[in-house]
């Protein structure tokens, strides 16, 4: 209990030092909160994208099967299927349709679907939040599409797509086969690609080899491989901003340094009165670890706490554009809280323990001081 | 059994340097409980150096000190804090409180890291306080205190860890006669309370007061006279 209570009276102390210098304080920790804030930020923000992605490529089919002419992707026809359902360990091969569609009034593109939830009513669609604010148009109203061939096609939006599911959703037009078919003048047993299901899932990089033996006009694309394009450019997103910002947080590095490792005339007198009245150097250590553990961690907490409201309660404003998109159709959608323990315990690691650190060195300098140095002034 | 014993203390600063300088020179002393001794001189005369060493808070470059018996000079500067923490109270010439917080705070301040809970430091802080007559000003910013109160703060901290001999360097060089004479009283009271008390100082309302036991003078680094009263 004593060393507890000897502990707390150090704290005390070091909590009243930290008060007499406020204005100091005050301006380090505002600094140091908004690096903290940024860099978490970025961090959750991208976590809660990755995890977003995930979550909506987990119903996604095993392997997409495009076809390629002079690298570039071409329509695929019923034959390539029928191979397809040849393979071993193929099961419930179809045909997609989709399309982007350029809508020159408000200068963005959209993207066409046909859903199986499509087929049973033709002449409707339903349209992601995104597409139904930019042509203010809800359930109800109609919208009109030009067709391969000049003419307009008017459509009546049937639903409008829940804004959690917004990530994706934001650009996206679910439409029926005879709708789609016509609009763009396809004739039947034409697919834009086509998607197959892998009943062993250790078994797909071998069956996409088979592909692409067998259909060497195509390329098999793994729904794992989506994934990790997914991480790799939400990672690279991150890495922009953090570069963005790199100066602010490089500022911030020079203005604590300086502030942690340097005392002031005042301080090194301080230290050399509490020597002289009968304070050990580890105890005079202790109590200034205790200054440099509360500006840091305060500043991390609370920065902390302001990038977990900033990203999940009003969906990353400062980032949305760097992050979430670069289209017209910027999806508004509210990341699911989560904070991965083991990336705010990095955090932890590259903000409060080099502080604490670096105010530990110069104020254990100058506590080597001997005691009666104080006599002689 | 005396109180503390110097042998041969002799102190070099800057040893080996072209800026080498003996502040004391084969000095032994002994020093008896329950008195007040000053020790007089010019300065550069080593009073200070002196009491520094008395005091642990210096270790001499040669010679012996024994506090209470207990040979100090070879002890680790841990075990030469603790003994000075219990057994010494400083008061110095520029008094060197904390600005920026309260008297009583100034005042525990030795005691923090004794590990005794803050309400009953802040008890013990506030009697000290008390008997100097300064209890209405424990809440006041050092800054804020007279020349005298200051003073006065000085010696509560000096005397917040009991201890059992107290030093003041030069304590009245800053204060008026009236102040010097307030602050020779508190001194008393200390002396009548069992405590032994050391002092440097040139000024002879110190070293001339009726309360005082023994006065050393010191020139050079060495003691050259020795006048105790009858």
């Amino acid at each position: 209990m004593n060393w507890i209570d000897k502990q707390r009276n150090i704290v005390d102390f070091a909590l009243s030092s930290l008060l007499r210098r406020w204005r100091k304080n005050l301006a380090l920790l505002c600094v140091y909160t908004f690096v903290v804030f940024i860099v978490a930020s970025v961090v959750f923000f991208a976590e809660a994208l990755k995890r977003e992605a995930t979550l909506v490529l987990e119903g996604a089919p095993d392997v997409v099967v495009q076809r390629l002419i002079a690298g570039r992707h071409d329509l695929i026809s019923r034959g390539h299927m029928e191979k397809l359902e040849r393979i071993t360990g193929v099961s419930d091969v179809k045909g997609r349709l989709w399309a982007y569609y350029f809508e020159p009034s408000v200068g963005a593109n959209y993207t066409l679907v046909v859903t199986e939830e499509a087929a049973g009513r033709p002449g409707t669609v339903a349209i992601g939040a995104g597409v139904s604010r930019t042509l203010q148009a809800g359930q109800g109203d109609l919208i009109a599409f030009r067709g391969h061939d000049g003419a307009y096609v008017s459509l009546e939006v049937a639903r409008v797509f829940p804004s959690s599911s917004e990530l994706v959703s934001a650009d996206l037009v679910e439409i029926s086969e005879e709708d789609f078919r016509a609009l763009f003048g396809l004739p039947e047993g034409i697919y834009t690609d086509l998607t197959l299901r892998v009943r062993n899932p250790k078994e797909t990089v071998v069956v996409a080899d088979k592909i692409r033996r067998l259909l060497p006009d195509t390329r098999p694309i793994l729904r794992e491989e989506v994934l990790r394009t997914y991480e790799a450019l939400f990672d690279w997103r991150g890495g922009i901003v953090l570069a963005i910002f790199a100066g602010a947080a490089l500022a911030f590095i020079i203005f604590a340094w300086d502030k942690a490792t340097s005392l002031t005339l005042e301080e090194r007198r301080e230290i050399g009165i509490l020597k002289a009245v009968g304070w050990e150097t580890s105890e005079v250590i202790v109590m200034k670890s205790w200054e440099g553990i509360v500006i840091s961690l305060t500043a991390f907490l609370l920065g902390l706490v302001l990038a977990y409201v900033h990203v999940f309660f009003t969906s990353g404003t400062l980032f949305e554009p760097v992050l979430k998109g670069w289209a017209v159709l910027y999806p508004r959608f509210q990341p699911v809280p989560f904070i991965d323990p083991y990336q705010v315990a990095t955090l932890f690691f590259l903000t409060v323990v080099p502080y604490t650190v670096a105010t530990v060195i110069p104020s254990w300098g100058a506590a080597t001081i001997d005691p009666d140095t104080i006599m002689r002034q | 059994m005396s109180l503390i014993v110097l042998n041969g203390i002799t102190k070099i600063f800057n040893r080996g340097r072209p800026d080498e300088f003996t502040a004391l020179s084969d000095v032994s002393l002994e020093i008896e409980p329950r008195g007040l001794a000053v020790f007089k001189g010019p300065s550069g005369s080593g009073k200070t150096t002196l009491l520094s060493i008395v005091g642990c808070m210096a270790k001499p470059s040669a010679g012996r000190v024994l506090v209470k018996g207990r040979e100090v000079t070879s002890l680790p500067d841990r075990f030469l804090t603790d003994i000075r923490r219990h057994t010494f109270g400083f008061i110095f010439q520029q008094l060197h409180l904390v600005r920026g917080i309260s008297a009583l705070e100034n005042v525990i301040l030795p005691a923090y890291p004794s590990g005794e809970r803050l309400a009953s430091l802040r008890e013990r802080g506030v009697r000290l306080l008390d008997l100097l007559g300064l209890s209405h000003r424990a809440d006041t910013n050092v800054e804020w205190l007279s020349g005298g109160e200051a003073q006065r703060v000085a010696i509560a901290r000096a005397l917040i860890n009991e201890p059992a001999i107290v030093i003041a360097d030069e304590p009245t060089a800053h204060l008026d006669t009236k102040l010097s004479l307030d602050f020779m009283a508190a001194m008393e009271r200390l002396k009548a309370e069992g405590k032994t008390i050391l002092f440097a100082s040139h000024d002879p309302l110190v070293y001339e007061s009726a309360m005082v036991d023994r006065v050393l003078e010191m020139r050079d680094g060495r003691i050259v006279a020795e006048r105790r009263a009858s």
